[in-house]
């Protein structure tokens, strides 16, 4: 059963700075903001306490966004549920397949060729071989790229590569979906498009945790809503609810 | 058990094609492409064996196997050891934004240096067809040498790429130490030109045996075993020290970057 359990998950991020030992002190984190709430210092390291007593209990079929200031630790909550980030003390219990779309996309090699790229995330990502052929298909048919998938991605126009990125991201078949700052790529008329693949891909996948700040797509994909305050959970609940908790705290 | 097995060979393929499109496209606007690595060490090849040949009073032709061999060997462990404490930094991105295995990011360090170790070794049959140095069967037994080698590379990404993410000041220590390790290894010179009193300089250096395993089948010789034994230490203890530092560090990977 696909399920992700945070138990009074806390996490501090350490921010390492060898200042000591410099002849010539360059500007140092020394006199950074240390011993408030949000920071600590301990053994010359300074902590960042990014999540504060986390629970979330996520079960098949829930969608859940992420609202909250920059900085409240939405995108923390992404990589510790991605296991990117280790957590300092708490529980955490995720099962499932993950794919975590964070960073914007997914990273194309620039001196390789479209072609290439599809090639090397297939790889990576353990798309199945007997269905390369038609996924490539599918992906020259959406993209719309035609002989672009022959040359080197570094010629493309940023609307190109964020079509093709996009493409090879929304190829994905994971159990939980974690996405930062929306998705989406290319003009008009291409955003229709991909809005339809957006849907597939998320409606694929059995638990969706979305960072964003945008209204219209939380409402549109996601049936809950928590919103994070300097790393705390303020409301966790109804999406229109927790916007209006999240615009009454600004 | 064998799932996570076969896990780790898929790994190594994955890094293996991955290693191979950073190959194909680093030389894709160069006309003559990875001939470049070919080059590069065939000039210094030859330049070396000219010097250490006047330095030391002995013939080219005596001594260009032994340097040539030592010097092709010597830039596949030392473009080992200057990738590693890169392996994690230069994947920042793929670290903190996906969720990738990281065995990929080391087997993509360590496979780069085979591919390009692979075009240097041309130089070997080069050697060959001009007669400078001899092939047989004996010259088999540095597969296993080549084998050994690439096998300890995969502990020395790991190794330094955790502690060089962690630790910036480790990287110019690392590169400083081999750059002296160059002229203390015998690379370009044999290890009799050496004072018998300052041999332990050479005994006790581990990448001397590194270079013997592969060079002296290919110039004729079948290794001493010890050599084989002095290796498999290293292996052993670079394994130990990998897991070690992996356990350690692995999970705060993400911090460091």
């Amino acid at each position: 059963m696909t399920h992700v359990h945070l138990d009074n998950v806390n996490v501090s991020i350490p921010i390492y700075d060898s200042h000591s030992l410099r002849l010539i002190r360059l500007p140092s984190l020394g006199k950074a903001g240390v011993g408030t709430d949000s920071a600590t210092r301990d053994h010359g390291v300074i902590f960042i306490h990014a999540l504060k007593n986390i629970c979330l209990d996520l079960e098949e079929g829930d969608r859940v966004c992420l609202i909250g200031h920059n900085g409240a630790g939405k995108t923390t909550l992404l990589r510790i549920v991605a296991g990117i980030y280790p957590i300092t003390t708490g529980a955490i219990k995720v099962a499932g397949k993950r794919f975590a779309l964070l960073g914007g996309s997914i990273a194309l090699n620039s001196d390789a060729t479209g072609y290439e790229n599809i090639r090397l995330i297939a790889n990576l990502y353990d798309w199945p071989r007997d269905r390369y052929n038609d996924i490539v298909r599918e992906i020259e048919q959406f993209t719309e790229l035609g002989e672009y998938l022959s040359l080197p991605t570094r010629i493309y126009s940023a609307g190109m590569q964020a079509r093709l990125a996009f493409a090879l991201a929304t190829e994905q078949n994971p159990d939980i979906l974690l996405i930062d700052e929306g998705i989406g790529a290319g003009d008009a008329q291409f955003q229709k498009k991909s809005s339809e693949r957006v849907q597939q891909f998320v409606t694929r996948a059995r638990i969706l945790l979305l960072a964003s700040h945008s209204r219209d797509l939380c409402r549109s994909m996601c049936s809950k809503a928590l919103v994070l305050s300097k790393g705390e959970g303020v409301f966790f609940g109804d999406v229109d609810q927790a916007f209006d908790v999240y615009a009454s705290m600004s | 058990m064998s799932l996570r097995v076969r896990s780790s060979a898929n790994n190594l393929w994955k890094s293996l094609s991955w290693a191979w499109l950073d190959t194909v496209c680093q030389y894709r606007r160069s006309r003559i492409g990875p001939l470049w690595e070919t080059i590069n060490v065939l000039v210094m090849l030859i330049g070396l064996t000219v010097v250490s040949s006047s330095v030391f009073g002995s013939s080219i032709f005596a001594i260009i196997g032994h340097a040539g061999i030592g010097i092709i060997v010597w830039s596949a462990i030392a473009s080992l050891v200057f990738e590693s404490p890169g392996t994690f930094v230069r994947n920042c991105g793929y670290v903190t934004n996906s969720m990738l295995s990281i065995d990929l990011y080391v087997g993509r360090a360590v496979f780069k240096t085979l591919i390009t170790f692979s075009h240097h070794f041309v130089i070997f049959f080069v050697g060959v067809l001009f007669g400078l140095v001899p092939i047989g069967w004996v010259s088999l037994l540095a597969i296993p040498g080549i084998v050994l080698l690439f096998v300890n590379g995969f502990w020395v990404a790991m190794a330094l790429g955790l502690i060089c993410a962690r630790f910036r000041d480790v990287e110019p220590f690392v590169r400083n130490i081999m750059q002296l390790a160059f002229f203390v290894t015998p690379v370009f010179w044999n290890y009799r030109q050496i004072s018998v009193d300052r041999r332990y300089l050479v005994d006790g250096n581990p990448l001397f045996y590194f270079i013997e395993i592969i060079r002296k089948p290919l110039l004729g010789e079948v290794p001493p075993p010890s050599f084989y034994g002095a290796v498999l230490g290293v292996t052993v203890c670079g394994y130990a020290l990998a897991y070690y530092v992996h356990r350690r560090m692995r999970r705060q990977l993400a911090f460091y970057l």
